[in-house]
């Protein structure tokens, strides 16, 4: 097999694979693979095989030519960009935190990463990576559970009431999808909980952010009726300034 | 985020449950296709039949050959991830002609495979009853059984490629085992001593003992060809045939390209390690039974002769069952090719249509298993000697898949050429393959019987007629032929265009 002849201890291989990732980045969306073999003097086979297997990890994909490549979106994680909510985003969350006594943050979705477009400043949130490694317990997380699946990996109980039952965890994903809101009392911290709602494209519903209120425990495990049309509303005026 | 052009918002064979199945799965699939256990307990004997002490080297040379044409697929599997399979990686090749041709081939092959299967469930599986519960009329027991498989299928296919990998790989993972268990048991138990190491003539002569098995021989459409017994260059060649026959599916993972998680990786794997481990295991069973004339003569014939020890028993159920999961692979296989002709606008519109829950393709499923399973039944009700039904249908069904595996051989060097990466191993690949497969084909169909050349002229006919009728009504997507997964713009990390 192709793929298993390259090692750690194959330093060249793995200097050319990173040549090349950086040399689709710098060319931008099209470049062929001879051209990256010239540009490189990296020979053809090689580079071949080093673009077929950074295509079959997801780090590039090919145009639908075939012949063209592009990078994928899993490159992204290489390099987290620092995004900033725009100020018509910002002001629909400043109507929000206005409502409500809880704290109010924002956060896009990028395939399974999160992170903070506009938190609370009188509520700092948790670290947006210490969520990302626990999507199970935060209510922001199983948002982007709902939509992509379970993580393979085992489930951390980060307190005694956090759910880490496959199934249990299946079953609060589909009430999620059913009602659209995620909530979570206790899970992540054992004194806070949330109430998190989608922010999704107005044209094809992809999921890009999510708005979360966070509060004490035992007061986000009521009903919240106003709490949650007030939370859906706000992300409605957001999808069309985020999407 | 920016627009790209020639990037669509979404994928042609959007529907299917796309990227959720694990590479285990994807092997299941490859692996149950092909049917090593049933193919382990009928081939070898096939293959000893004619090269006689050779046979390992009959193997050998099919195993290169299949490993050849595994490296010609890799090269499209790698690059792009489609539910047509061999057909839709031939037209980025050849064009819509090839690709016409090879779709043809494919449904063909993939329809009689499970045809093949069924009859081989109601074969074994009806004589395996009759002995087992004296006064049950085996053509009865057969004819149930595959009525019962066929629901079983059917409803696996639809429920999801997920769930059926799982069955398959437990299915095929046991009757493999009990396979191996049975032909060790009876090596150890009915080799003399000094025979292994010089068992070569005896094993010859043991063929004799399993003439029984020639109802079998149609598998390849070779019967006649070769003295049993003749050792040499020209028995070795001889055996590649039957041999071949043994391998026949194993790339039909090609055809799980959209549903697989990283596909690109997945797919090729599972195709090459498919072949890798039933040449294996065909090569161990080969080599059990030239040194185990007894194993031969008392465990491998099992519908003709009547006795009922267990490892005759046991054999036949792993036989059994792994006609069953076979059955089910070759189904998804078929169901999917179907799919993705209907989504290019080559097939009803209907079978295009995915299960809403289960994201399949449900009404395929629907269309094609009550067809197959009738041919079955009818054929068998009709006093039609099921081991003739079976190598019937195989003989048609395997030279429809050496035409697929010629053609995606021949597309992989231009298809290469076209998007600038071809390289010299590619093309030596791609030619040696060709040659060796057309060769084969040239000589199963120089011996073949009357029978199965009328069928291939009606098949041709037939597939001809089809060619004319679709280039009148549907000239466009015919000439667009060959839809895949393609990137679409939610998988792009988008700077700029260049």
């Amino acid at each position: 097999m192709t793929s298993s002849s390259i090692s750690g201890r194959q330093p060249q291989a793995v200097r050319s694979a990173l040549a090349i990732l950086e040399e689709v980045a710098a060319a931008g969306v099209g470049i062929t693979a001879k051209e990256i073999s010239t540009a490189l003097r990296i020979p053809p086979a090689t580079t071949y095989r080093l673009l077929n297997l950074l295509v079959a990890e997801e780090y590039l994909v090919r145009l639908p030519d075939l012949g063209g490549f592009a990078l994928g979106r899993r490159s992204a994680n290489l390099a987290p960009s620092s995004v900033a909510a725009p100020t018509a985003a910002r002001q629909v969350m400043r109507r929000l935190r206005d409502r409500v006594r809880w704290g109010a943050h924002l956060v896009a979705f990028d395939r399974h990463r999160l992170t903070f477009l506009d938190p609370d400043p009188d509520h700092p949130p948790t670290d947006a990576d210490e969520l990302s490694r626990h999507p199970h317990a935060s209510g922001l997380g199983r948002l982007l559970l709902a939509e992509h699946g379970l993580p393979d990996g085992p489930l951390t109980r980060l307190t005694p009431d956090t759910v880490v039952d496959r199934d249990e965890l299946a079953r609060r994903l589909d009430e999620v999808r059913e009602t659209g809101l995620a909530r979570q009392c206790g899970e992540f911290h054992a004194t806070l909980g949330c109430l998190a709602v989608a922010v999704r494209a107005p044209d094809d519903r992809r999921l890009v952010a999510g708005l979360a209120l966070t509060g004490p425990a035992e007061r986000v495990a009521a009903p919240n009726t106003e709490l949650v049309d007030l939370l859906h509303a706000h992300a409605g005026d957001l999808a069309p300034l985020l999407a | 985020m920016t627009r790209i052009p020639g990037l669509r918002a979404r994928s042609p064979v959007a529907g299917l449950h796309r990227r959720a199945l694990r590479p285990l799965g994807v092997f299941a699939q490859s692996v149950a296709t092909t049917a090593p256990a049933g193919a382990m307990a009928s081939t070898p004997l096939l293959v000893i039949a004619v090269a006689g002490r050779g046979a390992p080297w009959s193997f050998a040379v099919a195993a290169v050959l299949v490993g050849l044409v595994a490296a010609c697929i890799a090269v499209f599997a790698r690059r792009m991830a489609a539910a047509g399979g061999l057909y839709s990686f031939t037209a980025k090749g050849l064009g819509a002609g090839g690709a016409y041709a090879c779709a043809v081939a494919m449904v063909v092959g993939y329809g009689l495979l499970v045809a093949a299967a069924f009859s081989g469930v109601s074969w074994y599986g009806g004589a395996l009853l009759a002995r087992v519960f004296p006064g049950v009329p085996a053509v009865g027991a057969g004819v149930a059984l595959v009525v019962v498989l066929a629901v079983t299928v059917a409803v696996c296919a639809v429920r999801g490629v997920r769930l059926a990998g799982r069955v398959m790989l437990v299915i095929e993972a046991a009757s493999i085992g009990l396979i191996l268990v049975v032909l060790v048991a009876l090596a150890v138990t009915t080799a003399p001593s000094g025979m292994v190491a010089e068992g070569g003539v005896a094993g010859v002569s043991g063929v004799s003992g399993v003439s029984g098995v020639s109802g079998v021989s149609g598998v390849s459409g070779v019967s006649g060809v070769g003295a049993v017994g003749a050792v040499g260059i020209g028995g070795v060649a001889v055996g590649v045939l039957p041999a071949l026959a043994a391998f026949i599916g194993f790339d039909s993972a090609a055809t799980l390209g959209v549903e697989a998680r990283r596909p690109y990786a997945s797919v090729p794997r599972a195709i090459g390690a498919t072949a890798a481990v039933t040449a294996v295991l065909y090569l161990v069973a080969t080599l059990v039974l030239l040194a185990a004339p007894g194993a031969a003569a008392s465990g491998v014939t099992s519908p003709p002769s009547g006795d009922l020890s267990w490892a005759s028993v046991l054999m036949d159920a792993g036989i059994v069952a792994s006609f069953g999961a076979c059955a089910l692979a070759a189904l998804n296989t078929l169901v999917r090719v179907l799919f993705s002709l209907a989504r290019e606008g080559l097939a009803p519109a209907a079978l295009g249509r995915t299960h809403r829950r289960h994201l399949t393709p449900a009404i395929a499923v629907a269309v094609t298993v009550p067809v197959l399973a009738a041919v079955v039944v009818v054929g068998t009700l009709a006093g039609i000697a099921p081991g003739a039904v079976f190598g019937g249908l195989l003989s048609v069904g395997t030279l429809a898949f050496l035409a697929a595996y010629l053609l995606v051989c021949v597309a992989a060097p231009r298809f290469l050429a076209r998007i600038g990466e071809l390289t010299r191993g590619v093309v030596i690949t791609s030619v040696l393959a060709s040659v060796a497969l057309a060769a084969t084909a040239v000589v199963v169909v120089l011996h073949a019987g009357t029978g199965l050349v009328v069928t291939l002229a009606a098949l041709l006919v037939v597939g001809t007629g089809g060619w004319l009728l679709l280039r009148r009504l549907r000239g466009p997507a015919l000439r667009a032929m060959g839809v895949y997964d393609e990137t679409t713009t939610a998988d792009v990390l988008a700077v700029r265009a260049r």
